[in-house]
């Protein structure tokens, strides 16, 4: 046995991790062999040193990140909230409404006191509807501008905000498309794919799913987009899923489910 | 509550008991934040990888089999959060924390030791950033989590061997950039 060999040991011996026919091996050849005992000593030292290393402590909101992105996904997947979450979100809740929303019951506010005082009804019903048509398009920048935020979670917090928005224009498609494709996260681009699924009666939506098979690099966006396809029996996935299958690094799952994609369009 | 095992907590998880994530979040979310800020060295990066971590573990719960512990489960979803972000784009390493020890220097009564205690911390830091994603988190999941090596086998999916000699690697470069640096360190 090389010196080598007896040093990929150090380690188990610091953490416990050597049964006992290594150990007294280790002890036999440190006895004899004083460039290894030096070695052990600094690994030993450098173990320790290791532990020196500060990890500063986590944020405190990291419980309620957890429950807010928790119950984004029940609300996602139609998972109903239990009545002891209600309850403990209730109590926890705090007052975090950010600029654009405060903009909005501002709006709500000022147009309400102004209908409620000065206009005639079929005025206010026209009001409410230009209303409503601002606070839509607000909805639509404050999701577009959260897609920027350099944090994946608020990101995907964005990408579920389009269930909000009823009537998605095509500034928000090409913005969900473009993070479809773009997206250093593969849970933002995760969700983005069950998002844009839901408008898949748009046929630009249809369109840029199926652009987008060629640019998917990682397995389970993948797997994902060609359970897509499936689903929604788009034939024209039939070139780009073709065209995956001759890329020699693909990961075997993929190949396979792509090849029943494949026999499930034909 | 406490007496379920994490894995049969996972499994009601599996069949639609989603709220229980919960408990196992409050569970182990401090060892896998400890994991993936050594590996990353940002407290923002690792808090949000962590989200990332338990948002898989809720999207992939069809995959969890019950054959195998549940945190080393957790530990792969992790490698792979990292793997993911990795392949993207760089994972950010800042040294901005190293600075934010005046707290703990604080505590120590003899400020020379302190401060050379904090100085050491920060290089080994500083040499453990010019690893790999790899390296930073075989050194994590053998030296902070205390894994045996067959643990760790099974979270990355190679043999025991190859992590036996992946740490011993990587405990000699890290060793090597360590020392160069202390060294610097004196010079200057």
């Amino acid at each position: 046995m090389k010196a080598k060999h007896y040093q990929e040991l150090f380690a188990g011996r610091l953490k416990g991790d050597l049964t006992p026919a290594e150990d007294e091996l280790l002890d036999r050849h440190l006895e004899s062999c004083g460039a290894c005992r030096q070695e052990f000593a600094g690994t030993q030292q450098l173990w320790a040193d290791m532990g020196m290393i500060h990890v500063p402590a986590s944020s405190p909101m990291l419980r309620a990140d957890f429950d807010r992105m928790l119950s984004n996904y029940q609300q996602q997947t139609g998972q109903k909230t239990g009545w002891k979450t209600r309850i403990t979100d209730l109590l926890q809740w705090r007052p975090q409404i950010s600029f654009m929303w405060q903009l909005v019951i501002v709006m709500f506010s000022f147009a309400g006191g102004y209908l409620l005082f000065n206009a005639g009804k079929s005025e206010q019903k026209q009001q409410l509807t230009e209303l409503s048509g601002q606070v839509h398009e607000l909805k639509q920048t404050m999701m577009l501008a959260m897609l920027e935020n350099s944090s994946a979670s608020e990101r995907i917090k964005a990408v579920s905000f389009t269930s909000e928005i009823k009537h998605a224009d095509s500034k928000v498609i090409t913005a969900l498309l473009s993070t479809l494709n773009n997206d250093p996260n593969v849970n933002v681009r995760l969700s983005t794919l069950d998002a844009l699924l839901k408008m898949a009666k748009k046929p630009e939506v249809r369109e840029g799913l199926v652009q987008s098979i060629t640019q998917q690099d990682s397995p389970m966006m993948q797997l994902a987009i060609a359970e897509a396809m499936l689903k929604l029996q788009e034939t024209r996935s039939l070139k780009p899923l073709r065209q995956l299958l001759k890329q020699k690094n693909l990961d075997q799952l993929v190949r396979s489910k792509i090849k029943e994609t494949i026999n499930g369009l034909i | 509550m406490d007496t379920l095992s994490d894995n049969s907590i996972m499994l009601k998880v599996k069949v639609g008991n989603l709220q229980l994530l919960g408990l196992l979040f409050e569970r182990h979310h401090r060892r896998l934040y400890g994991f993936l800020f050594h590996v990353t060295f940002h407290k923002e990066t690792a808090e949000d990888m962590l989200q990332q971590v338990f948002y898989r573990m809720l999207k992939y719960r069809e995959r969890f089999t019950g054959e195998g512990e549940f945190t080393h489960w957790m530990f792969a979803i992790a490698r792979n959060v990292i793997n993911d972000q990795g392949k993207r784009k760089k994972l950010p390493l800042h040294s901005g924390h190293i600075d934010d020890m005046a707290d703990w220097v604080a505590g120590h009564t003899d400020l020379e030791e302190a401060l050379n205690r904090k100085q050491n911390a920060a290089n080994l830091q500083r040499a453990m950033m010019v690893l790999s994603d790899d390296d930073r988190m075989i050194l994590s999941l053998s030296r902070f989590d205390e894994l045996r090596n067959r643990e760790i086998a099974e979270i990355l999916g190679i043999n025991e061997n190859a992590v036996k000699v992946r740490v011993h690697r990587a405990m000699q470069q890290l060793k090597q950039i360590y020392l160069k640096r202390n060294v610097k360190e004196i010079i200057r």
